[in-house]
């Protein structure tokens, strides 16, 4: 009988996500096994185990899953997978903490499109607001945009210091130029939002984060992306299924385009759909991250 | 490819039930996955973590079960469950927690039969005294004999604790459209005097009723008992008990045992499982369609 493929989930909380449960199935995988509460410390030894009773050619029909909610922490997590693998016995691993991952890199890939394909820019030297930006999802797509050159802003909605403590942080984690801020009223969000190109919004769902009064200060936006799917939507006046719809509250900035939650949504799909199968379809174990998430992301817009 | 079924097993306790687990796969659900020590306030957000991972037709082969111990937690998440829904993202739900939904309604449907192959009536306006009342089994099983038109008495040691249990019966699982009476233990011989029908559902290896009593209740048809491990809940009563009669009686009473009563909630439990697999809509099921279920299976065999 030939190996059933298994996927071993870590996830340092109580629980796994059912979405996460869902999607691995979904995409191929036989046999799931759920490990809850799962500490840092214990990654290397769970990771011997893994590798060491299928043989190399049942380790390539096994893999890891790091979930949670802290994307440090899962970062982390799949750091010290690699250490534990002793080739040939080596499988592939994949962290997508609350699927923060997958979002992060679905907006940022739409974002990126919507802005080469209407206004014939990239990511480089634009200035990009992350609202929300100190969340799982929000602090993932700052790093995506930064590392892609984006002048980009983390903003916490009540602490300048914890904007800039997340910054730093991540700075150091993944050689990324991140910067913090705080935005707090609705004339901080317009000072802050008045010379933008880009406006992520990765806030919780259902909070209204950018009304029409802070939108219209905005006099270069170019495209904004929100990936609450939950109404009323993160950025006023804005569809859940927008992709490069007009953002009629943004009077100063004739161009601007929103790409909604559902759209992004779409994509996140495919894309964790597709990098859960590519863990049971590689000949060489993989180590996925959202750095990894947004190059496969692109790949489904079509982009090298 | 057909997208395989999904059972989401989520408990309040700190594992599942092996039981469960088992009937979940033997019917026919491909992965049953476990969530433990869940807080009623996290049902929305595993119910919505759901719902949001597969298209509709994807949902119909996704489904929750809900275990635990209490039964008041169990209906309330099965409604949080129900509430969490934004259709047509929309899965069955399953409750049973404790298996005690479909024990119960494995042993009110072999007290039907037994009404009715021995005695030629029905649960209508009998007087039933359920013993050890109060916990899981014997108040879905006092719920479930109340809506078939039984006079139901939750009996329990402490009166003011089974008085709670009673108005919780009543109001919160029967709507309202039912009405279950209380008693003490200790008042027990005077209430069997006009028992027709005995549930024994209290904890394992405790005598609730004593042959000394049995003999004292002229109007006793059926004596029902959940408890597997002896000592029986009912004096003479063998856990292999299906219909024989009950020793002491002076009116010709019958017993059921844990055993006989098992195999009927097995029955309830697999069928129910099986539905939801089935479907082609959304399923909420409780001790109600368990009780409908274990009927059937009654129904359809010389059991």
């Amino acid at each position: 009988m030939p190996k059933r493929s298994i996927l071993h989930m870590f996830d340092p909380m109580p629980n796994n996500s059912p979405f996460d449960i869902n999607m691995a199935l979904d995409a191929g995988f036989d046999v799931l096994m759920p490990y809850s509460n799962v500490k840092l410390e214990n990654v290397h030894h769970l990771t011997q185990d893994i590798i060491f009773s299928r043989g190399p050619s049942g380790a390539k029909k096994t893999a890891i899953f790091i979930g949670g909610r802290d994307i440090g922490l899962a970062i982390d997590m799949l750091q010290a997978c690699k250490p534990a693998m002793v080739p040939p016995f080596e499988v592939s691993v994949f962290a997508d903490p609350s699927g923060a991952f997958t979002t992060a890199a679905a907006l940022v890939a739409c974002v990126e499109k919507v802005l080469k394909k209407h206004h014939g820019k990239t990511l480089d030297n634009c200035k990009a607001l992350v609202y929300g930006g100190t969340g799982p999802v929000g602090i993932a797509t700052g790093v995506i945009a930064s590392l892609h050159g984006a002048n980009t802003t983390l903003i916490d909605h009540l602490s300048v210091d914890s904007a800039n403590d997340t910054a730093k942080q991540y700075n150091r984690l993944f050689d990324a130029h991140l910067k913090g801020a705080a935005a707090r009223t609705d004339a901080e969000k317009a000072a802050l939002i008045e010379d933008a190109d880009i406006v992520f919004c990765t806030a919780k769902a259902g909070i209204k984060v950018l009304n029409s009064l802070v939108l219209s200060q905005a006099k270069q936006l170019k495209v904004a992306g929100d990936v609450n799917a939950v109404p009323p939507p993160g950025i006023e006046g804005i569809g859940f299924n927008d992709f490069a719809t007009h953002i009629e509250n943004a009077t100063q900035s004739e161009k601007a385009l929103a790409v909604g939650a559902l759209a992004i949504g779409n994509i996140k799909y495919k894309l964790q759909h597709e990098l859960l199968k590519s863990l049971l379809d590689t000949d060489t174990p993989l180590y996925l991250d959202f750095r990894d998430a947004f190059n496969k992301a692109r790949t489904l817009f079509n982009y090298e | 490819m057909e997208k395989p079924f999904i059972l989401h097993m989520l408990t309040t306790a700190k594992n599942l039930s092996p039981f469960d687990v088992n009937m979940a796969m033997d019917a026919g659900w491909i992965s049953a996955i476990p969530y433990i020590n869940v807080e009623p306030s996290e049902v929305r957000g595993l119910v919505q973590d759901a719902i949001f991972s597969r298209s509709p037709k994807g949902l119909l082969r996704t489904a929750i079960f809900i275990g635990g111990r209490e039964t008041k937690q169990a209906m309330d998440m099965l409604k949080m469950a129900k509430n969490s829904m934004v259709p047509p993202f929309e899965v069955s739900v399953f409750a049973d927690p404790s298996g005690a939904f479909t024990t119960a309604a494995g042993m009110v449907a072999a007290v039907e039969k037994e009404l009715m192959d021995k005695f030629d009536t029905t649960l209508e306006g009998k007087n039933i005294l359920a013993l050890g009342g109060t916990g899981p089994v014997g108040q879905a099983a006092t719920v479930i004999a109340a809506q078939a038109g039984a006079k139901v008495r939750l009996i329990g040691r402490q009166l003011d604790k089974a008085e709670r249990i009673a108005e919780l019966c009543s109001e919160e699982f029967g709507d309202g459209k039912i009405s279950v009476t209380a008693g003490a233990d200790a008042d027990k011989a005077e209430y069997i005097q006009t028992a027709d029908v005995i549930f024994a559902t209290g904890a394992a290896g405790i005598e609730l009723l004593s042959s000394d009593l049995i003999a004292k209740a002229p109007q006793l048809k059926v004596a029902a008992d959940v408890n597997a491990v002896p000592p029986s809940g009912i004096a003479g009563l063998d856990a292999f008990d299906n219909g024989k009669p009950l020793p002491g009686s002076i009116s010709g009473a019958v017993g059921l045992g844990a055993l006989a009563i098992g195999n009927i909630k097995y029955q309830a439990q697999s069928r129910l499982l099986k539905k939801m697999l089935e479907s082609d809509q959304p399923l909420y099921l409780h001790f109600e369609h368990a009780f409908e279920v274990a009927r059937e299976f009654i129904k359809s065999t010389n059991y």
